[in-house]
């Protein structure tokens, strides 16, 4: 396989990279064009791409191309999210039962991963939800392997303050 | 080692990310320390957590429209090439392209419903239909339920117990699924004969679950569980050599 197939070697990781872009963009339509336009780039860089394991590495085409599209936005949006998070933790009065617990708690946890701030945030996706490891996120996002780690540290730290009560209620399941 | 500097470990040990030697020295800290035990407890469960929100995968509308603006882009580039007395290798090698492609599509369908049926029998607690440690009481049990006898080996040696089996359903067809432990970790074993046109081997990460997928003895297999990668590795090595 001399010239690499974009469908063996790309298309597997389209679920992750949109779901990374979604995580990024915050919303769908947004997102969709995030992993158009990194497709078409994705196809273009492929012959550079070193070795078979194409999943960070689209991941980072993934994410320069939302920040080439869109580094306005971001500042306008983190302000708000910082109010968002400040209301959810005053809600802390949970209901008993298990079912009502569980759905309020699925929400929770999206929104309180969507209210943190975007380094925080997508190391968290990238390191919970795609499970790679730190060396991978470093490469995608463009840091050293340490600022990976205490990113990773204090976006949980934020996380577990965020949702202590669904953690003491419903964490287990 | 004292809880200020099994702090900073933290992270890198729930993520296993710490070397060996590093990794025993936050596991004997927080044996005997509560507080830090807690912390480890506390990612643990936030792990769970955000992991139970919904994973965004990518629209049909959108795969779509990626694979025709590309053979688009393709065509245009190509057609000069082609057109230059190059069709018949052009064709052949079209072919082997197709059918690379439709292996790679059949292999990631399966992936994603490996991981879907895995994740599914954690969330419902149906993990096990019969519950031993004893080889010689899964294997048996299977039979009469499938047109599959599974290779079944305790790994407890290697550290991987035998916990249980039930039959499961992979791409619309019954298998047999072998089920290990290691710590709280569950890894599952899909078992079923080869058909199809699937890749021969395969190891990917889906949402976070990692996968392999290895032909052995006529038998299609997928191992599947949210363990690191290297111990999953550890693991297939294992019950590929046991059961070889």
């Amino acid at each position: 396989m001399a010239p690499r197939d974009f469908d063996a070697v790309v298309a597997p990781h389209l679920d992750a990279a949109f779901n990374y872009a979604r995580w990024l963009t915050r919303n769908d339509a947004d997102a969709e064009d995030v992993l158009q336009d990194a497709a078409i780039r994705a196809l273009r860089f492929l012959p550079s791409l070193r070795n078979d394991d194409a999943r960070a590495w689209l991941l980072a085409i993934v994410r320069n191309t939302w920040y080439g599209r869109s580094a306005k936005q971001v500042n306008a949006r983190r302000m708000t999210t910082y109010e968002e998070t400040m209301d959810e933790r005053r809600d802390d009065s949970l209901g008993p039962e298990a079912l009502v617990l569980q759905r309020q708690t699925v929400e929770q946890v999206q929104s309180a991963v969507e209210s943190l701030p975007l380094d925080f945030r997508e190391v968290i996706v990238l390191r919970e939800l795609e499970g790679l490891p730190y060396k991978d996120i470093a490469a995608i996002v463009g840091v050293p392997i340490g600022t990976v780690m205490s990113r990773l540290s204090r976006a949980r730290e934020r996380l577990l303050a965020i949702l202590k009560p669904a953690l003491s209620a419903g964490g287990g399941a | 080692m004292n809880c200020h500097e099994a702090a900073r470990l933290i992270d890198p040990y729930v993520d296993d990310e710490l070397a060996a030697v590093d990794s025993a020295s936050v596991a004997e800290h927080i044996e005997g320390c509560a507080r830090c035990r807690q912390q480890v407890a506390d990612r643990e469960s936030l792990r769970r957590l955000v992991r139970s929100v919904p994973y965004h995968a990518a629209p049909a509308g959108v795969r779509t429209s990626i694979a025709t603006g590309r053979r688009e882009s393709r065509m245009s580039s190509r057609v000069l090439a082609w057109a230059a007395g190059l069709a018949i290798a052009v064709t052949a090698a079209g072919t082997i392209g197709i059918r690379a492609r439709e292996t790679a599509q059949a292999t990631t369908a399966l992936a994603g419903d490996v991981v879907d049926r895995h994740i599914s029998a954690l969330a419902s607690e149906h993990v096990f239909e019969v519950r031993s440690s004893n080889q010689h009481t899964i294997k048996p049990w299977f039979q009469g339920k499938l047109d599959v006898s599974p290779p079944v080996a305790d790994l407890a040696s290697a550290g991987f117990p035998l916990v249980g089996g039930r039959v499961d359903t992979i791409g619309g067809r019954r298998v047999a699924a072998l089920v290990y432990q290691r710590r709280e970790h569950v890894i599952d074993v899909f078992v079923s004969p080869v058909g199809g046109r699937v890749a021969t081997s395969d190891a990917r990460s889906i949402r976070g679950f990692q996968e392999r997928h290895w032909v052995q003895a006529d038998l299609s297999l997928w191992a599947v569980s949210d363990l690191n990668n290297r111990e999953l590795s550890e693991f297939v090595e294992a019950f590929a050599s046991a059961t070889q």
